[in-house]
């Protein structure tokens, strides 16, 4: 039996490798995000291992996953969409709403409602830690905001 | 500038926010870039306003009239590689400058970057066989979702090329996934369904679809967020409708459901 923290941990990696490569993020992205991508999923499990609600732990996961996805960009010097995307993969909940409209599409509207709410539940969190994340970023950026003014312009 | 020099901005910053839009990029991205853009070419009060299926932009001229542009967008997949070179382009801009032309003729060449779709299916097989592994799977299950996600990956691609809709794509693609483990099951009874199945869906599944309709809303990109909303929630239906239709199938061959 593979111990759990490395099952969760590998499954992890290799989804969001396999999802950057659908979403065709740039090539030297692709060890580094799925490095973030396990690594907001270990922040996830362990939380959640700890204790803490799942709410609670989705929204500590993806906070932590904003801040080092865009500091990776910010590194980097890439669009911070493919870090941002790639941290969270592992825990969109795609499968729940998937149930959702499963259980609704049978009839059964009770299991139906609660996978849903669970679902919008996650993406709440997800999209509140993202802004959190990125709020934060953008107000403490590491080297500070620097002004950009447009350079002269036309060569002519 | 010159008005005609004017006039000719438009080509690279339609093309920039096209090139985003088309390939998966957000919205204010879209309208982040092409204001800096504008004001990098020099131009007056540009404005633009994106949502999934349009971009209009606008700028003051030198003689006071106001050049507009409205483009439909077709969205063609995600393709971040783009995405990323444009916006590296809008910065080099905005730090050396570059002359109407030379950026149009940079934007071209991003336009026409080989589009890499024999990644695809390689992507959706790793990304199954990792959410199998998640979701408690063994290595059979991993094998299966593996090689069943990469075959419906094929599968959907080859439906584009007969311009097929995408929802098409998806509906197949989850009848597909949901099937074929169940009639595995009976050759290979080691097999865990729930996890092959649960990992083959993840690439069809619009979970991050979802996740962005909730970010755009939360920034105020209303109709981008609600737009959004509606894609995830009918890509949701189908593929649930998809393994309802399975689940019927394989009900009508063997007597017994799956789900």
């Amino acid at each position: 039996m593979i111990p759990e923290i490395i099952r969760t941990v590998a499954g992890a990696f290799f989804g969001t490798l396999g999802f950057g490569l659908l979403v065709r993020a740039p090539k030297r992205s692709w060890i580094p995000a799925s490095l973030l991508g396990a690594f907001t999923f270990a922040v996830y499990w362990g939380l959640t291992q700890l204790g803490l609600s799942d709410a609670g732990s989705i929204f500590a996961a993806s906070l932590t996953g904003s801040l080092l996805g865009l500091f990776c960009a910010l590194k980097m010097k890439m669009i911070g969409t493919v870090f941002l995307m790639l941290s969270i993969i592992s825990f969109v909940p795609g499968l729940g709403l998937y149930r959702t409209m499963q259980y609704l599409g049978a009839g059964e509207t009770a299991p139906g409602a609660d996978q849903g709410i669970r679902a919008m539940i996650t993406i709440a969190m997800i999209a509140l830690g993202q802004g959190t994340g990125s709020f934060l970023f953008r107000a403490f950026r590491p080297g500070g905001r620097k002004s950009r003014k447009p350079a002269a312009i036309n060569k002519n | 500038m010159t008005l005609e020099e004017q006039r000719a901005c438009m080509r690279p910053l339609q093309l920039a926010g096209l090139i985003i839009m088309e390939n998966g990029g957000e919205t204010f991205r879209v309208e982040e870039t092409v204001t800096r853009m504008g004001r990098a070419f020099g131009l007056e009060e540009v404005e633009t306003f994106s949502v999934p299926s349009g971009l209009f932009i606008s700028y003051r001229m030198s003689d006071g009239n106001v050049e507009t542009s409205v483009k439909r967008v077709r969205r063609s997949g995600n393709h971040l590689v783009r995405v990323d070179r444009v916006n590296a382009v809008s910065r080099e801009m905005e730090r050396t400058g570059m002359t109407p032309a030379e950026a149009a003729a940079r934007l071209e060449e991003i336009r026409l970057l080989p589009n890499r779709r024999s990644l695809l299916p390689i992507g959706a097989a790793v990304c199954a066989a990792g959410f199998a592994l998640l979701f408690g799977g063994s290595w059979p299950d991993l094998l299966a979702a593996f090689l069943l996600a990469g075959l419906v990956e094929g599968i959907c691609m080859l439906l584009d090329k007969f311009h097929m809709q995408a929802l098409v794509a998806v509906l197949l693609g989850s009848i597909l996934t949901v099937l074929v483990p169940a009639v595995l099951k009976s050759f290979l009874p080691v097999l865990s369904t729930e996890s092959v199945i649960a990992g083959a869906l993840m690439p069809l599944l619009p979970g991050l679809t979802m996740t962005t309709a909730v970010q755009d809303t939360m920034r105020g990109d209303i109709v981008s967020g609600l737009s959004h909303g509606i894609e995830a929630i009918l890509t949701a239906g189908l593929v649930a409708g998809g393994a309802l239709i399975a689940n019927a199938v394989f009900r009508v061959l063997t007597g017994g459901g799956l789900l």
